[in-house]
């Protein structure tokens, strides 16, 4: 039941604080259910075999207790749980069982907010709220809401740190792209490790089949499956991908089982990098990612996450890529760009990518280029350059090169400059060094709509 | 230009020399690598109670002997090699001998600036400073300063930090 002083819409009480939706702590044991109902067929299937009764009951008895009892501390946790703007606007979140959590998130230092559906929630209507800021290493999330009152509270969380006024309502959107589900399915299957993973699982199971007969042909559907499962996880995380554009900054959606629908607001975009995998050239499709300050990245409970979630198209062909690109980074043109490639000595060091190896810097960006049989080419704006580092090791020494890198916000974009003439490495950091300075002093103000 | 030269064009200091760190950083060092050695010498002593062939611990010990005193000599030449400069609007750090480095660290993206100090350094009188930018990957570590020198450089780096910020 909710208190009787938190009412309407936003089930708000007398001085703005706002609870999440009663029916949260239920969700969150509807989530546990899976888990508890394998574990009870496990353990009913060996226990009816031996046919202990007694033991049976106890066994089902101590799951149906331990279910209420999470849900109970589940309930504890909603009554605990509220959020409210603060009198300097930053969104404020209390929490905490036992001992009390008290969060603030300074909305100037957004970097991205995303509505997420995980599949239960999506079945009763739910959904939660993740909220990232530059400098926080987790994100910060509300669960579980009406998808409704989720996606308003995204728009009023945008329109506040835009510097609008917060019931301004949810900002007008102009979609670019849509990923076509036949392009999805087939990229994801052209990629190197899925060919590679089944080449191992067919000589594995030949040599099994060979080795020991039929039992062989179970282990293929098993580990066969492995490849295929890859590509399926991962076109159930991109379905439907649209990027679309509005006021707030970019919006992704995508999302089969779970949907996500990411809002990365302008000036936010800290480095960009196309990828083009060997299989993908003939078709002339790149993957483009993102580095967003504030996504955790190797300290996330599973490392891929964070990197699908830094995706802007998973597969597009290049033309479309460049254009969205052109639309976050105005003025960056890719085919302008005049690559300085690495001196051929670099052959010695990078056998296989040295001719891709190449920089280059525009008004605007500083851009890199290596990889063989992944081809990458990475951008990243001059204003958004943290540190610089020139590293040189004996065998590069010996060759009179160094390697130039761009440090940038953790993600998967990664900005070096491999085996550059030495002399040129240290006046390439230096210019560098220069252009971010000059780029810092005229950067975009943190509240971009005011 | 000759190798050399190149060299030491690219890890040039911005002014005349490097800043250098105090030798007791190397002192420091020294004695977490005895403890170490010491460890290692037991496990020997331990291999010659043994009843196994004469020749493998005899062989162990002249590994750790030689070992331990190439490393002797390297955490010297390491802890020389560090350097840094303080520029107008930004830091310069340079460190290593085989894998040579240098960060460039703009003072407006510097977000923190730590003072660290284990229990061997405090004995020697020496002090860590950490610079941590928005970035997992900036490198800009400067040990062996004396306390007094790594809380100034702290002061003025957070000084200057805070005029030059610049959101991220």
């Amino acid at each position: 039941m909710v208190p009787s002083e938190f009412v309407g819409p936003h089930r708000s009480d007398a001085q703005g604080r706002r609870r999440v939706h009663p029916l949260t702590p239920v969700v969150h044991g509807l989530r546990l259910m899976p888990v508890l109902f394998v574990i009870a067929v496990s353990v009913l299937n060996s226990q009816a075999k031996a046919g202990n009764g007694g033991v049976l009951l106890l066994v089902v008895g101590g799951i149906v207790v331990l279910a209420a009892l999470f849900t109970g501390v589940q309930y504890i946790a909603w009554t605990r749980l509220s959020y409210f703007f603060d009198n300097a606007g930053d969104l404020r979140i209390d929490s905490g069982v036992l001992s009390r959590h008290e969060r603030r998130i300074q909305l100037s230092r957004l970097q991205a907010i995303d509505v997420v559906q995980p599949l239960v929630a999506r079945i009763v209507g739910m959904a939660e709220v993740r909220i990232e800021v530059a400098g926080s290493s987790s994100k910060a999330v509300l669960q579980f809401l009406t998808a409704g009152e989720a996606t308003a509270l995204r728009s009023e969380i945008l329109a506040r740190a835009a510097g609008v006024r917060h019931d301004a309502g949810e900002a007008p959107e102009n979609v670019l792209v849509l990923v076509p589900a036949g392009d999805l399915v087939l990229s994801l299957a052209l990629q190197l490790r899925v060919w590679a993973l089944l080449a191992v699982t067919v000589l594995v199971v030949g040599i099994t089949v060979v080795s020991s007969g039929p039992a062989g042909l179970i282990f293929l559907v098993v580990a066969g499956g492995v490849p295929i499962f890859i590509v399926f996880s991962e076109f159930a995380k991109f379905f439907g991908f649209t990027v679309a554009e509005s006021p707030d900054g970019l919006r992704l959606r995508h999302g089969l089982l779970q949907t996500a629908a990411q809002t990365v607001p302008p000036g936010r975009v800290q480095a960009i990098g196309f990828y083009e995998p060997l299989l993908w050239r003939r078709r002339g499709w790149v993957r483009v990612r993102i580095n967003v300050a504030g996504v955790a990245s190797t300290d996330q409970s599973s490392g891929n996450r964070a990197y699908t979630e830094s995706v802007l198209l998973p597969v597009a062909p290049w033309p479309v890529a460049i254009a969205v690109v052109s639309r976050i980074l105005p003025g960056v043109n890719l085919g302008d760009l005049q690559w300085q490639p690495a001196p051929e000595r670099a052959r010695w060091r990078a056998p296989w990518q040295w001719r891709t190896l190449a920089i280059a810097v525009s008004d605007s960006v500083l851009a890199t280029r290596g990889g063989w049989l992944e081809r990458r080419t990475c951008l990243v704006p001059h204003a958004r350059t943290q540190s610089l580092r020139v590293t040189q090791g004996p065998y590069l020494r010996a060759l009179g090169l160094a390697s130039v890198h761009v440090d940038s916000t953790p993600g998967p974009v990664r900005i070096h400059g491999y085996c550059r003439d030495a002399v040129e490495a240290r006046d390439i950091a230096e210019a560098q060094s220069d252009r971010a300075r000059r780029a810092r002093g005229t950067a975009g103000p943190a509240r971009w709509l005011r | 230009m000759s190798d050399s030269s190149a060299t030491s064009y690219v890890f040039r200091p911005p002014a005349e020399r490097w800043v250098s760190v105090s030798p007791k950083m190397a002192a420091a060092r020294r004695v977490t690598l005895t403890f170490v050695l010491v460890a290692f010498l037991i496990g020997v002593g331990v291999l010659a109670a043994l009843k196994i062939p004469r020749w493998i611990p005899g062989v162990a010990l002249i590994a750790v002997v030689v070992i331990g005193g190439w490393v002797w000599w390297l955490i010297g030449r390491r802890v020389r090699s560090f350097g840094y400069a303080e520029r107008a609007d930004d830091l310069l750090v340079t460190s290593g001998i085989m894998n040579r480095r240098l960060v460039i660290v703009p003072y407006g993206r510097m977000q923190l600036v730590d003072v660290v100090s284990g229990p061997i350094d405090r004995l020697f009188g020496v002090s860590t400073v950490q610079l941590h930018t928005a970035a997992a990957t900036t490198d800009a570590t400067i040990p062996g300063l004396l306390p007094a020198d790594a809380a100034a450089l702290r002061d003025r780096l957070a000084e200057r930090g805070e005029e030059r910020t610049a959101g991220l």
